[in-house]
């Protein structure tokens, strides 16, 4: 039972990042209709530049150099849409994926530059959890729930209670009638990739914490938030949010019947599963 | 049915001339032109494939020209961006998709009114408009997506008036609805107009269209073919049985018109 409720709390755990990776690579596949392979090169990102802060020469207390780290993946996020896609805005779906996988490569390779292939900490102490009902939970683990729950209600906010929010949400819908309503569409698209790569980094740095860095992280986790965005319906946040503690739990909760060696194949069976099943949910927009 | 006269009879709102337009290499419109007056209903008819739709989404911005002017009160606008044109007064409303499906009523008309700036603004807005389609009223939480197609295109001429528009371009605003529902759209239509606002309506059901019209266009190929008023036209012989399917002779009347491909 012990075992079952750990899972269960792992599962959530993981979740809560993937859907955070997940929304962010929803949000630009709803506006942009194109799936942003280099999704998880912002995740990566975003860790790593957290590594950059505090370490030599800034030095930055971890608490405050996650500031920066996530201004400088919106950054990332933005000069990516304004030297790859925006000039490729009218381009087919093929030309926008290699263009993705590309750029994907670029900045894994990039990052192995700077740091190395090897697989690097931010050197916190590795903490006891505490025990609460036969489960353990560091205090990481805490801060990567509370931060997601936090994410959630942000999001929830922008795109709900403010213009800018509703406009990315009519420009998801349908980009020429948002156009022709008097949407500045080109802000909405800007804000959008703003949201995505602040939650790409926060997710990626989360998983960093609560984990490690190498720069590797970010296709794994692509394909599970990619699978997380199948789950939900493209463009919708929700779904996606939902999608991330799924796929999040799925693999978890394998761990009790398979070896965790093939924990990752799970996200993977998941998506094949549903490109098989329903092709329809790459192509269409759920409706509810 | 009276349109406002100027010194030198009606005042010119919308000035199209000699228009070049299509998609990418191949053109749609060769040389298209058509005026429409302050205060008149303009109907614009023609087979399939005859560049209607085209011919709006050019007056709008979602096309450039590659040749020809488009002129707004004698401004000449034809490289403007949709955005600008809502500013001076323009509002469009396209064939079927013409709602944000996953926003609510609410949330529809609130982006209908995004160009008026500031949030007190939409807000009234939002409330006149409602005053104005109450079948709206009830259903301000309901996810536009779940609407039927009457409602949904309610919704959008709702959308469309948030901004007070001066000239509004609708393109097949009858297709796929009941009888009883065209009706409802087309006494919406002609209110909206007693108010002074200029209607430019692409049509399959040319009929009806011409019979609210004070004057039509017929496009064939990307030209101009004819022009006269609604009244006219109705009697003329040729578009009788060219363009209202008089005689069984006509063009085949599909629902789809290619123009509106993306």
């Amino acid at each position: 039972m012990d075992i079952f409720l750990q899972s269960v709390v792992n599962g959530i755990l993981a979740g809560c990042i993937y859907a955070l990776f997940a929304m962010g690579l929803t949000l630009i596949y709803g506006v942009l209709n194109f799936v942003n392979f280099a999704h998880g090169e912002l995740i990566m990102w975003g860790a790593y530049f957290l590594y950059l802060f505090i370490s030599e020469p800034f030095s930055l207390p971890l608490s405050v150099a996650v500031a920066p780290a996530i201004l400088c993946t919106v950054c990332l996020g933005m000069v990516m849409d304004f030297a790859i896609f925006r000039p490729l805005r009218k381009a087919d779906r093929l030309t926008l994926l290699i263009a993705a996988m590309g750029l994907s490569f670029l900045l894994r390779n990039a990052a192995q530059f700077f740091w190395g292939a090897e697989v690097r900490t931010y050197g916190l102490e590795i903490s006891r959890g505490f025990q609460f009902l036969g489960v353990s939970l560091t205090a990481q683990q805490i801060l990567i729930i509370g931060v997601t729950v936090a994410c959630v209600i942000l999001v929830y906010l922008l795109f709900f209670r403010t213009s800018l929010g509703k406009s990315m949400r009519a420009v998801s819908d349908n980009l020429d009638l948002a156009r022709v309503v008097g949407i500045n569409a080109r802000r909405s698209i800007r804000a959008a990739w703003i949201v995505s790569a602040a939650l790409a980094g926060t997710g990626g740095i989360l998983l960093a914490l609560d984990t490690n860095l190498n720069p590797e992280m970010g296709v794994i986790n692509l394909v599970k938030a990619f699978a997380a965005t199948l789950i939900g319906g493209v463009g919708n946040l929700w779904g996606a949010l939902l999608g991330g503690l799924i796929i999040g739990l799925a693999e978890n909760l394998s761990v009790l019947v398979i070896s965790p060696g093939y924990k990752d194949a799970v996200a993977f069976a998941i998506m094949v599963g549903i490109l098989l099943t329903r092709p329809y949910l790459v192509t269409g927009k759920r409706t509810d | 049915m009276n349109v406002p006269q100027g010194e030198n009879g009606p005042v010119l709102l919308l000035e199209v001339e000699e228009v070049f337009a299509g998609y990418g290499k191949i053109e749609v419109l060769h040389g298209t032109s058509i005026r429409v007056r302050e205060g008149e209903i303009v109907c614009i008819i023609g087979p399939n494939g005859s560049g209607k739709s085209t011919l709006l989404k050019t007056i709008v911005g979602l096309l450039k020209p590659t040749r020809g002017s488009v002129r707004l009160s004698g401004k000449e606008v034809g490289r403007l961006d949709p955005q600008e044109k809502v500013r001076l007064g323009m509002a469009y409303i396209p064939q079927g998709r013409n709602v944000f499906p996953s926003l609510t009523v609410l949330e529809n008309l609130q982006m209908g009114g995004v160009s008026l700036g500031d949030a007190g603004a939409v807000r009234r807005a939002v409330e006149e408009v409602l005053e104005e389609y109450p079948v709206l009223k009830g259903r301000v939480r309901a996810q536009a997506g779940n609407l039927s197609g009457g409602e949904k295109q309610i919704l959008a001429l709702a959308r469309a008036v948030m901004t007070r528009p001066r000239l509004i371009l609708l393109d097949e605003p009858s297709i796929g609805l009941a009888p009883r529902i065209i009706e409802e759209i087309y006494n919406r239509l002609q209110e909206i107009n007693r108010r002074g606002v200029s209607l430019a309506i692409v049509e399959q059901n040319a009929r009806k269209a011409l019979a609210v019209a004070h004057r039509g266009y017929v496009l064939d190929l990307g030209v101009t073919r004819l022009e006269d008023t609604g009244a006219h036209l109705l009697d003329n012989e040729e578009v009788r049985m060219l363009y209202l399917g008089e005689k069984g002779n006509g063009p085949e009347q599909e629902p789809q018109d290619p123009g509106s491909r993306r």
